[in-house]
């Protein structure tokens, strides 16, 4: 490199140096002299990332909707005759069947970055169940509610949140089962695994969503 | 020597400047609707500032530019550079710090303009009014409260008229107010939100249906004015124009009392314009919610427009 | 060396070359290609479109309002004019145009050979087409297009025709979200393409400004768009399935949705502001053969200027109900941001300060940009104070404000930007006669068209109405006349990039003596954009003497490099 040459205009920040003191994983997000177009899982994953933060962003403004309305709303929150959302076994059961999905998925995809391809898939069909059957369940807890969807602020708020959660659900389940079957392409994994550690991250990224969902629906109560 | 010159000039041309920006600042005052209210001459000298300050930084940079093109063109076949500096540190440090210092300060000026609009009640308490809640949710703090108003005049606002009701229950479609006395307006919306908005008091606010939003006014000029909508709520809102008297507190008290026996006619545009829509170039038809008339333009009974 | 001697290379190689490639071009143009130019080409002719269709709206309103009478249009039809226009200079015009250029640009600049996402930028661009088509279909509707204003605060966009389920503003909503989906797929790719696809050498402080202001843009875009998605998705369950969140005699609260329509759509202006910023700071040191004066502090302001602006969306709410300390807080932010912006603007005048000015078309437009950029800025300084803001919010003062920035900045920047690349766009040159005529029309018509509203707005004059007190129709007809006037100015332009399109001269690979990448390549650049991906070794703006942009200790020349 041209270390006997300064270029007036560099950088005020020595950017270089700060990174070597970042952690590794954050290190592989941050090239900084010159890109490394060649990297493609780093490149994917980078995207991909950054993409979820945004996505995360209208989660934040559906969830600063509902909390903005129940604070300035405490009183007529729920309609008479409406006792909301309840926090129930079979609620807790889905909750925390999906929230173990995750420690589910990590190690499946910990399996296929060391070519393990039979215990991969296994944990991964384990996972698809899990996620189907948090839906299912989801789809069970609506059926029984007391309100609707036109049923005042609650109906308005809960249904929303959790319905965008649950088609987050479903994309990926979807997701993963594309994955499934893709893994049972000879030589599917000869130019790296990006889409199985994409949508490892995304169940991951869903998993946590619905911990605050979780939180603001059901353990808050009025 | 030629440095000395340089700054000379540049001094000079900032003294220039600074006579120019003051001088067009002053004409800034007629650029705006008659001072009908206390608080417009406060905006209106904050405007002039602004417009001082704004004229200085645009003369200023307009002025080099132009003397660039003047001076600096080169031939048609000259590509040679210019002169190589990339920056000067003292320089940009100076054009960050200053302007910095400058809206801060522009911003300190607003925010007192803004306190002494408080005192003087033109800043608006906003009262949550939820047929089951008994607190309001935003709290009012006592420096929002404005000094108590003589009266208070009920303003109700739908698609697409204003009426007003006064403290004997007339109502009208007129807003009279008695000059050099304050007096509290209780805003309501029936339907989707509007603007009050007279630009000689400098004064908009808009209306949220379902809220109770007070404030208070002090008119210091006789005259009539105009009211308008400020924010667009459907097809006929550019109909809304209402008018706004100023008077004397007996010429006032008198409008009151003729107002009880005669009530003064409906002037409702939107709905002369529904029911005989003007002749237009292009029609559409698309559909448009019919404006409803009241049926008596003055009533003694109590609007229930909660 | 940035000032290369390959300008020779245009010799019979490379002219063949290009007449091979002009046979299959303009079919590539209309295919589903994943090669990043012929998508920039793609979406600024298309946006050009939507652009002439916006203008036209905007026609009908200028022509209504030179009378004081509604007399051209009637009452629904007008809302709906300036609906559309709005939304589709916004969303349809000025944001995918800037995306577009960024797209060719961007990996040129970088030395990449294209995007980070090829397959992802090509869908991108793909679902514009069927979202504008869709908005526009909505004038077909038995009651007509959306008819609440580009921001459709509820509650008055929710009142639809009865029993019509499928009406304007439900086509306007969906077609508004589908177009931001594709806005947040290019905004995941440029941040990628700039973080990785940099060649070797290319530190973050070698890149152009223009990339610096793209970056910040798109960073703007992640943030902040997310908030409007869902806004309009909270807004069409409002309108279509029975909610309540937005509804306030049904309990719900219609500032909650000002609240998240302008934390996006604040930084919106900045969105389409700042790549006009950075092409000024291409545009301007190539035509006054200087360097551009501070590049390290207009690089750290398009960053700076992005992130104060997530801070002061409630300027646009002053006088919404919102309570004192809401007021202040923004009313500071509002003003902060226009510091990191005034540097930009001192940092340009300070580039053509003691230069070698060439004024060829691009720089007339640059430089006109960046005068009247100096009194929309202004204006909108003042609208940062409180008090003065509460006397014209709603009026035309705004109006004009913003219209100094969207069409007299952005707009003037975005020809800038087209006669400055075109060369190396289409391989030739545009008349540059025509571009001068095209200039002067547009520059006297901007002013008369805008600047009227100012005073117009000061009177009281409230803004989205098709009739007015007669006393302002003295200002009104000077903007009706300025306004056709700009429709008039656009004629000129179009002849030029046709005519010089299909039979203009051959342009060299850098016929304005330029520094940066994409000028090292030839005109047009081949499919893969550099014959050897290039290596970095010098500053940008790489003018003047190179002792004052390089230091060497004494003894370099006698190390290997």
């Amino acid at each position: 490199m041209n270390r006997g040459v300064i270029h007036v205009d560099e950088s005020p920040i020595p950017l270089e140096q700060c990174r070597r003191y970042l952690p590794n994983w954050l290190k592989r997000f941050l090239p900084i002299r010159g890109g490394r177009a060649e990297d493609h899982h780093g490149k994917g994953m980078f995207g991909f990332t950054v993409f979820l933060l945004s996505e995360s962003i209208v989660f934040l403004s559906f969830i600063f909707t509902y909390i903005a309305l129940r604070l300035t709303h405490s009183r007529t929150w729920l309609p008479p005759g409406v006792s909301g959302p309840e926090l129930s076994t079979f609620v807790i059961i889905n909750t925390v069947v999906l929230l173990s999905s995750s420690f589910v998925i990590q190690p499946a995809e910990n399996f296929l970055k060391r070519g393990r391809l039979v215990k991969f898939r296994w944990l991964w069909l384990m996972t698809i169940c899990m996620g189907t059957y948090f839906l299912i369940g989801q789809g069970i807890e609506w059926s029984h509610l007391d309100f609707r969807l036109s049923t005042g602020l609650v109906g308005s708020t809960f249904y929303v949140l959790t319905g965008f959660h649950g088609l987050h659900v479903l994309t990926g389940v979807i997701l993963q089962i594309i994955m499934l079957i893709r893994s049972l392409i000879p030589g599917n994994y000869n130019k790296g695994h990006f889409g199985a550690s994409a949508t490892t991250l995304f169940w991951h990224f869903v998993d946590i969503v619905w911990v605050f969902l979780f939180s603001l629906l059901y353990l808050w109560q009025a | 020597m030629v440095r000395f010159l340089e700054y000379l000039l540049i001094a000079g041309y900032i003294a220039v400047l600074l006579v120019v920006s003051h001088w067009i600042g002053q004409f800034a005052y007629s650029w705006m609707p008659p001072e009908a209210t206390a608080e417009a001459q406060k905006i209106d000298s904050l405007f002039s500032f602004l417009v001082s300050i704004g004229i200085f930084i645009i003369l200023g940079l307009v002025g080099m530019m132009v003397y660039s093109v003047i001076f600096f063109r080169a031939s048609k076949n000259d590509y040679s550079e210019g002169h190589p500096s990339r920056g000067d540190l003292k320089l940009e440090f100076l054009w960050t710090a200053t302007p910095t210092l400058l809206v801060l300060w522009l911003a300190f000026q607003g925010f007192n303009i803004y306190q002494q609009l408080n005192i003087l009640g033109l800043g608006q308490i906003v009262h949550l009014h939820m047929p089951l809640e008994s607190e309001p949710a935003y709290a009012v703090s006592t420096d929002n409260q404005p000094k108590a108003a003589a009266e208070t005049i009920y303003v109700y606002v739908k698609q697409w008229d204003w009426s007003f009701r006064y403290p004997n229950n007339v109502t009208s479609h007129e807003l009279h107010l008695p000059v050099n006395r304050r007096t509290r307006l209780n805003l309501h919306a029936k339907d989707v939100l509007h603007s009050f908005y007279v630009p000689a008091f400098r004064l908009q606010q808009y209306i949220v249906p379902g809220r109770d939003i007070d404030l208070v006014v002090t008119p210091i000029r006789i005259g009539k004015y105009t009211l308008k909508d400020a924010l667009f709520s459907g097809t006929y809102f550019a109909l809304m124009d209402t008018d706004v008297y100023v008077e004397s507190l007996g010429q006032y008290n008198q409008w009151l009392t003729k107002a009880e026996e005669e009530p003064t006619p409906i002037k409702n545009q939107a709905v002369v314009e529904y029911s005989q829509p003007p002749k237009t170039f292009f029609k559409s038809n698309w559909y448009t919610i019919a404006p409803t008339q009241p049926l008596i333009a003055n009533e003694r009974k109590v609007m229930n427009d909660t | 060396m940035t000032h290369d001697s390959r300008d020779n290379i245009t010799g019979d190689r490379a002219a063949e070359d290009s007449q091979n490639e002009s046979e299959n071009n303009w079919r590539r143009y209309f295919s589903f290609s994943t090669d990043h130019k012929v998508i920039g080409v793609q979406y600024m002719v298309m946006t050009f479109i939507f652009f002439l269709v916006g203008g036209l709206l905007a026609m009908l309103m200028r022509a209504e309002l030179i009378t004081p009478a509604s007399d051209v249009v009637d009452r629904p039809l007008y809302n709906g004019l300036f609906t559309l226009h709005g939304t589709i200079m916004i969303f349809l015009w000025i944001i995918p145009f800037n995306a577009g250029i960024s797209n060719y640009l961007v990996p040129l600049m970088l030395g990449a050979r294209d995007m980070a996402f090829p397959l992802l930028n090509a869908i991108s661009f793909w679902i514009l087409p069927p979202s504008g088509i869709l908005l526009l279909s909505s004038f077909l509707l038995p009651n007509g297009t959306a008819q609440s204003g580009w921001w459709s605060y509820p509650p008055i966009s929710l009142q639809i025709p009865p029993g019509q389920p499928i009406n304007g503003e439900f086509i306007w909503i969906v077609s508004v979200i589908l177009i931001g989906i594709s806005s947040i797929m290019g905004a995941v790719n440029f941040v990628t393409t700039i973080f990785w696809m940099r060649a070797p050498g290319m530190t973050f402080f070698r890149m152009p400004v223009f990339v610096w202001s793209v970056l910040s843009a798109q960073l703007l875009q992640l943030v902040n768009l997310p908030s409007l998605t869902g806004a309009l998705i909270l807004l069409l369950f409002d309108l279509s399935f029975g909610t309540q969140f937005f509804k306030p005699l049904e309990n719900g609260d219609p500032i909650i949705y000002q609240h998240l329509f302008w934390f996006y759509s604040h930084p919106a202006v900045y969105i389409m502001a700042l790549p006009a910023f950075g092409i000024f700071a291409e545009v301007l040191p190539a035509f006054s053969h200087n360097p551009l004066f501070g590049y390290r502090s207009l690089a750290i302001a398009s960053l700076g200027i992005a992130v104060v602006s997530i801070f002061v969306w409630v300027h646009h709410m002053f006088t919404s109900a919102t309570p004192n300390w809401m007021r202040i807080l923004f009313m500071v932010t509002s003003m902060l941001v226009a510091v990191p912006t005034g540097v930009k603007a001192f940092g340009w005048t300070a580039t053509i300060w003691k230069s070698k000015l060439h004024l060829e078309t691009p720089m007339l437009f640059a430089m006109g940009g960046a005068a009247m950029f100096l009194l929309g800025g202004v204006t909108g300084v003042m609208l940062a104070a409180v008090p003065f803001d509460i006397h014209v919010h709603n009026t035309y003062f705004i109006v004009g404000h913003f219209h100094y920035i969207v069409f007299n900045t952005i707009t003037m920047a975005i020809f800038a930007a087209i006669y400055f690349w075109f060369p190396k766009i289409t391989g030739r040159m545009y008349a540059e006669g025509w571009g001068k005529v095209h200039f002067w029309l547009t520059f006297i018509g901007a002013n008369l068209t805008f600047f009227p509203m100012l005073p117009l707005g000061l009177q009281g004059m409230v803004r989205r109405v098709s009739s007015y007190d007669p006393r302002y129709q003295g200002w009104n007809v000077i903007a009706s006349v300025g306004g056709f006037l700009l429709g008039v100015s656009i004629l000129p332009f179009i002849a030029n990039m046709v005519g010089s399109w299909l039979s203009g001269p051959r342009a060299t690979n850098n016929p304005w003596r330029a520094t940066g990448l994409e000028w090292t390549t030839t005109s047009p650049p081949p499919r893969d954009n550099f014959e050897e991906i290039p290596i970095v070794k010098r500053p940008p703006y790489d003018y003047g003497d190179p002792k004052y942009s390089v230091i060497e200790p004494p003894d370099y020349h006698q190390l290997e490099h």
